[in-house]
C-alpha cells in the first residue's frame, strides 16, 4: 500500500461521492415528511451501501475513503444541514478508513465493518435537532407556557441519539451486506468491478 | 450545476456563497431566537430571496417565498388551535422548514449559479489541496449526469410497467440501482480517460481563466455572515 | 514519431482474444493513419496505447515498447505526454470534464499551469483555426452531438499537440457532425498533424487518409495506401465485415417495396419545453402498419421526441394514436409501444437473461419465455447476466422483452451507432422478422446502409414537422440518399 493517490483515484472518489449523495438525496426527500426523519438514519446508510460497496473495489489505497467523507461532510453543510457533519463525517470516515485498511482494501468482514462505523456521518444531520431543540422550545414556552412545551419535549428526549447512532451503524451494517450481495449478483457478474 | 459563464448574472464570488450557505444554515438552525436574534434571522432567511431575484430566477424565489411563508403561517394560525400528536407534527414539521429551508434554498443557489470551472478557481484560491479539489470538481460534473442517466432508467421502467418492483416491491431499490451504477461507472471511467489524456493531476499549481475575485457585494454579504456568527457565539455562550 | 515493437497485450481479467498480439508499427511525421476491422478487433486498444491510456490507466500485460517522439510511454506520465498526444472519443456525453464549452477548451492548459494570458490566446487561436467560434460561451447541454464533437477536436487542439488519436469519433455522429469532423481532421492534416483514427464508418476518411490497417484477432493483418483501399470493389470490404467505402456504393443496393395498404396516424402532436419554441408539432401523419418505419432528421429535429411521445414517455402529451381500429392516447401507449434504447444499459434490471423475459410477461411463462429467446438466437444465453452480454446481444434483449410483454409497435433509437457489417446485418434481420410476426417496426437512424438493408418507409422530419413520409421504392430511395448525400 505504499502507492500514493493518484488523479485516477480522485476522479473515482469524485464519481462515487456523486453517486452516493445522489443515492442518499434521493432517499432523503422522505425527510420533507418529519415522521419520516428518524427512519433516515436507517435508509440512507442501508442504501447507500450499495454504491459504497462498489466503490470500495476500486479502493485499494489509504485516503481514498477519508476523502470521499470530507466531502460528503462539506456537501452537506453545503447544502444547508449545518457544521456538524462538516467534523463528524471526516471522523466516522478516517476510523473506517483505517479499518479497511487493516483488511488489506479485500477482507469481506473488515469492509462490512468499516461501512457500519462510515455510516455513523449521517448522525451528523440528526445533531442539530436534537441539540438545538431546546432554543426552539424556549420561545414555545414563551409563547404556550412550560407544561405544554415541556410534553412536546417528551417527543425528542435527549438520549434519543443514543439509539440513532445504534440504527446508523447497524443499517450500515445491514447495507454493506446488502451492496455485497448485488456486488456478488449483479456487478461482478456484469463485468464492471 | 450551472453551465454558461457567458449570460452570468451572478454577483458573488464563489467563495461568498459558500460562506453564506454554511453561515445560514448554521445561524438558522443552531441560533436561538429573542434579543439580537429577531434581527438576524429574518435578515439572513431573506437572503436567499434576495439573490434569487437578482439572478431572474423568479420560479425559485417564488417557491422559496411561498414555501416559508407557509411554513411560518403554520406555526402563527395552526399550532395555537391544535392539540396532542397533532400538534407536535405541525410544530416539528413547520420549524423544520422554517430552520432548514434557507440553508437548502441557499445550497441550491450556489450550485446552480456556479460552473464548474468557477467551483475550480474558488478552491484553488483558497488554496483547496488538489486531493480535494478534483474529487469534488469531478463530483459537481457528475451530478447532471447521474440525474440523467436516473431518468433514462426511470422511462425504461415505466415503459416496462415495473415502476414498483413489477409485482415484487423488494426488488424496486435493485432494479433502480444496478442499471444505476452500471452506466455511471461506464461514463465514469470515459470521463477519467478524457480528463487524464488532458493533463488532469499534473503536480503543477494549476491556472484558471475564470474571473472570480472579491467585489463590493461581496464584503457586504461577508460581512453579515461575520456579523451573524459573532451574534450566534455570543447568543450561545450567554446562554451558558 | 510513433514507433510500436513486438507488442503484445491482454486486459487484467479479459479473454486473450480482446487483446493485441505481435504489433509493429511506425507512424511517420504528418502521416494520417485509418485503423479499420470488425468489432473486437483490437483498433480501439491500439489507440490506447498510442495515448498512454494503457498502461496507466487500463490495467493489462503488456510486452513489447512503445515510443513517441523519443518517449517511452510505459515511463512517461499521461500529464507529460497530454501537450504531446490528443485524444478525442467515442462519446461525445461523457468527454466533457467542465458544462460550459469556453471553460472545456481551457481546461487542458489550465491542467499544464498555462499562465492566464496564454490559455485566452491559445483558445483565440483554435477557435478560430477550427471554427468554433460560434459555439464558445455555450452550455454542453445545448450543443447537439456534433457540435460536442468539435468542441471536444477544440479542447485537444489548444493543447497543440503532434500527435492526434480518434477512438471512432462519428459512432454518434449524424451527418452534419460528420462532415464538421471531416473538415477539421483535414485542417488537422494540412497544420501537419500525425492523425491516427480507429472507426466503422469509412466513407468519410476517402482521401484523408494515407495509409489503412485493417486488423482482425488482434492483428494488423493488411496495409494499404489510401488511394489503393478505397479503389477496391464492394466484394473487398464485404468479405472483411467492413462497411461501405462510398455512400454512392449504396445506390446500387436494391430495395424491395411492399404495397402499403393499413394505415396507422399520429395526430396532433405537439411538444415545447417554452411556449416560444415548439419542439415538435406534427397535426397528423400516416404510416404504414405493416412496415418498418425509418425515422430520419438532423440532430435536434424532433426525432426523439417524436418517438419518445410514440412510446407515451412524454409528459402533457395530447397526441393521439389510431392503430389498428383503436384510438390510443399517450398513458395507452405506454402498453402497446417499446423502445429498445440508444443506451440498453437503461432497461436491464435482472441478473439473467431468462428473468428479463420472465419480467415482462404479464403471467410467468417460462415456455413461451425460451421461444422468445430461442428465435432471438439467445436461448444459450438465458443464465447470463444481461449486463455481461455484448452489445448487439443486449438489443436482443430489449427485444425479448417486447416480445414477452406483446407490444405491437417496437422503436429501436439507433440502433447501429458504432456497429460493424456483420453486426449491423445481424441488427436487420431481427428487424425484419419482427415484421414478419406482424410487429410495425420504428427506426430512428443515420446510417442509411441499415435503412436500405431493412427499412420499407421513410418518415422525414425537420425542425418538428414532418418533412416527408414517403415508401422506400427507388423513387423513395433517392429522395432519401439525397437527404444523406446533402
Amino acid at each position: 500500500m505504499k502507492q500514493r493517490i493518484q488523479a485516477k483515484d480522485l476522479i473515482n472518489v469524485g464519481i462515487f461521492t456523486a453517486i452516493m449523495f445522489v443515492v442518499c438525496m434521493g432517499v432523503a426527500m422522505l425527510g420533507y415528511i418529519p415522521i419520516f426523519i428518524p427512519l433516515l438514519s436507517v435508509l440512507v446508510p442501508l442504501v447507500g451501501g450499495i454504491p459504497f460497496m462498489l466503490f470500495l473495489t476500486k479502493v485499494k489505497k489509504f485516503g481514498m475513503v477519508t476523502i470521499m467523507s470530507i466531502l460528503i461532510g462539506i456537501l452537506i453543510g453545503l447544502m444547508g444541514m449545518g457544521v456538524w457533519v462538516i467534523v463528524i463525517a471526516p471522523v466516522s470516515g478516517i476510523l473506517a478508513d483505517f479499518i479497511f485498511k487493516s483488511g488489506g482494501y479485500a477482507s469481506a468482514k473488515k469492509s462490512i465493518l468499516g461501512y457500519g462505523v462510515f455510516s455513523i456521518w449521517v448522525i451528523g444531520n440528526f445533531i442539530p435537532i436534537v441539540v438545538t431543540r431546546d432554543n426552539y422550545f424556549d420561545m414555545l414556552i414563551s409563547g404556550y407556557g412550560r407544561e405544554y412545551a415541556e410534553t412536546l419535549m417528551r417527543y425528542i428526549p435527549d438520549w434519543s441519539l443514543i439509539p440513532l447512532l445504534a440504527a446508523c451503524f447497524i443499517s450500515g451494517l445491514l447495507g454493506a451486506i446488502l451492496g455485497r450481495a448485488l456486488l456478488k449478483k449483479h456487478f461482478e457478474r456484469a463485468g464492471i468491478v | 450545476m450551472k453551465s454558461t459563464s457567458k449570460s452570468s448574472k451572478t454577483v458573488l464570488d464563489p467563495r461568498t456563497k459558500m460562506l453564506l450557505a454554511v453561515t445560514i444554515a448554521s445561524v438558522l438552525i443552531g441560533g436561538g431566537s429573542g434579543g439580537i436574534m429577531n434581527i438576524i434571522r429574518p435578515a439572513l432567511v431573506l437572503v436567499p430571496l434576495l439573490l434569487f431575484c437578482i439572478s431572474g430566477k423568479w420560479k425559485s424565489a417564488a417557491i422559496y417565498a411561498a414555501a416559508y411563508l407557509c411554513a411560518f403561517a403554520g406555526e402563527l394560525f395552526l399550532v395555537p388551535v391544535t392539540t396532542g400528536f397533532m400538534n407536535f407534527m405541525i410544530v416539528a414539521c413547520c420549524g423544520m422548514f422554517a430552520r432548514f429551508m434557507p440553508g437548502i434554498a441557499m445550497g441550491s443557489y450556489l450550485v446552480n449559479t456556479t460552473t464548474v470551472s468557477e467551483f475550480m478557481a474558488a478552491m484553488e484560491r483558497m488554496h483547496l489541496p488538489q486531493k480535494l479539489s478534483i474529487p469534488l470538481s469531478v463530483m459537481f460534473r457528475f451530478f447532471p449526469t447521474v440525474g440523467e442517466e436516473y431518468g433514462a432508467i426511470g422511462d425504461a421502467m415505466r415503459m416496462r410497467g415495473i415502476r414498483f418492483g413489477g409485482g415484487k416491491p423488494g426488488k424496486m431499490l435493485e432494479y433502480r440501482m444496478v442499471p444505476l451504477m452500471v452506466s455511471c461507472v461506464k461514463i465514469g471511467e470515459e470521463l477519467s480517460a478524457s480528463a487524464l489524456t488532458r493533463g488532469l493531476g499534473a503536480p503543477i499549481h494549476r491556472t484558471n481563466i475564470c474571473k472570480i475575485g472579491i467585489r463590493p457585494y461581496d464584503l457586504a454579504a461577508m460581512l453579515l455572515c461575520v456579523v451573524s456568527i459573532i451574534f450566534l457565539l455570543i447568543d450561545k455562550f450567554s446562554v451558558i | 514519431m510513433i514507433n510500436l515493437k513486438d507488442i503484445q497485450f491482454f486486459y487484467t481479467g479479459a479473454s486473450e482474444a480482446s487483446g493485441l498480439k505481435q504489433i509493429n508499427l511506425h507512424i511517420k511525421r504528418g502521416e494520417t493513419v485509418l485503423l479499420c476491422g470488425e468489432s473486437g478487433c483490437g483498433k480501439t486498444t491500439l489507440t490506447r496505447l498510442i495515448n498512454g491510456l494503457i498502461p496507466h490507466f487500463y490495467e493489462g500485460t503488456l510486452t513489447g515498447e512503445v515510443m513517441i517522439c523519443g518517449k517511452r510511454i510505459s515511463d512517461t506520465p499521461l500529464y507529460d505526454l497530454a501537450k504531446t498526444v490528443g485524444s478525442v472519443f467515442q462519446n461525445p456525453r461523457s468527454q466533457f470534464f467542465n458544462v460550459d464549452t469556453t471553460s472545456e477548451l481551457a481546461f487542458g492548459c489550465e491542467n499544464l499551469g498555462m499562465n492566464e494570458e496564454e490559455v485566452l490566446s491559445r483558445i483565440d487561436r483554435t477557435a478560430e483555426a477550427l471554427s468554433l467560434n460560434p459555439l464558445l460561451g455555450r452550455s454542453i447541454f445545448e450543443l447537439s452531438g456534433g457540435e460536442k464533437q468539435k468542441i471536444a477536436c477544440g479542447s485537444v487542439g489548444t493543447l497543440g499537440p503532434d500527435i492526434i488519436v480518434l477512438d471512432e469519433p462519428t459512432s454518434n455522429l449524424d451527418i452534419l457532425g460528420i462532415n464538421d469532423l471531416k473538415s477539421i481532421i483535414s485542417k488537422w492534416k494540412i497544420q501537419g498533424k500525425t492523425i491516427l483514427i480507429a472507426e466503422h464508418r469509412l466513407y468519410f476518411m476517402q482521401g484523408l487518409a494515407d495509409r489503412v490497417l485493417y486488423m482482425k484477432n488482434g492483428e494488423i493483418r493488411e496495409e494499404y495506401t489510401g488511394v489503393q483501399f478505397y479503389e477496391k470493389p464492394s466484394s473487398f470490404f464485404r468479405e472483411r465485415g467492413l462497411r461501405i467505402s462510398a455512400l454512392a456504393k449504396l445506390g446500387k443496393k436494391k430495395v424491395c417495396p411492399v404495397p402499403e395498404q393499413k394505415v396507422l396516424t399520429v395526430e396532433n402532436l405537439e411538444f415545447s419545453y417554452s411556449k416560444a419554441k415548439k419542439l415538435i408539432d406534427i397535426p397528423r401523419v400516416e404510416l404504414p402498419e405493416a412496415g418498418i418505419i425509418a425515422i430520419i432528421g438532423h440532430n435536434g429535429a424532433g426525432k426523439t421526441t417524436f418517438v419518445r411521445s410514440l412510446c407515451g414517455l412524454l409528459k402533457k402529451d395530447k397526441s393521439i394514436l389510431k392503430y389498428n381500429e383503436s384510438t390510443l392516447k399517450a398513458r395507452k401507449r405506454l402498453d402497446s409501444c417499446y423502445m429498445v434504447m440508444q443506451d440498453v444499459n437503461h432497461q436491464l434490471f435482472t441478473e439473467s437473461v431468462l428473468d428479463e423475459v420472465l419480467l415482462s410477461m404479464k403471467k410467468e411463462d417460462r415456455e413461451n419465455a425460451e421461444k422468445i429467446l430461442d428465435s432471438l438466437e439467445l436461448l444459450a444465453f438465458k443464465d447470463h447476466h444481461p449486463m455481461a452480454l455484448s452489445g448487439g446481444q443486449k438489443q436482443r434483449v430489449a427485444v425479448a422483452q417486447a416480445l414477452a410483454s406483446g407490444r405491437d409497435i417496437i422503436v429501436f433509437d439507433e440502433p447501429t451507432s458504432g456497429l460493424d457489417l456483420r453486426h449491423m446485418e445481424k441488427v436487420a434481420e431481427c428487424i425484419r422478422q419482427l415484421r414478419q410476426q406482424g410487429k410495425t417496426v420504428f427506426i430512428v437512424t443515420h446510417d442509411p446502409e441499415l435503412i436500405l438493408s431493412c427499412c420499407t418507409h421513410i418518415l422525414h422530419i425537420k425542425k418538428g414537422r414532418a418533412e416527408g413520409s414517403y415508401l422506400l421504392n427507388e423513387a423513395g430511395k433517392k429522395r432519401m440518399m439525397d437527404f444523406f448525400c446533402l
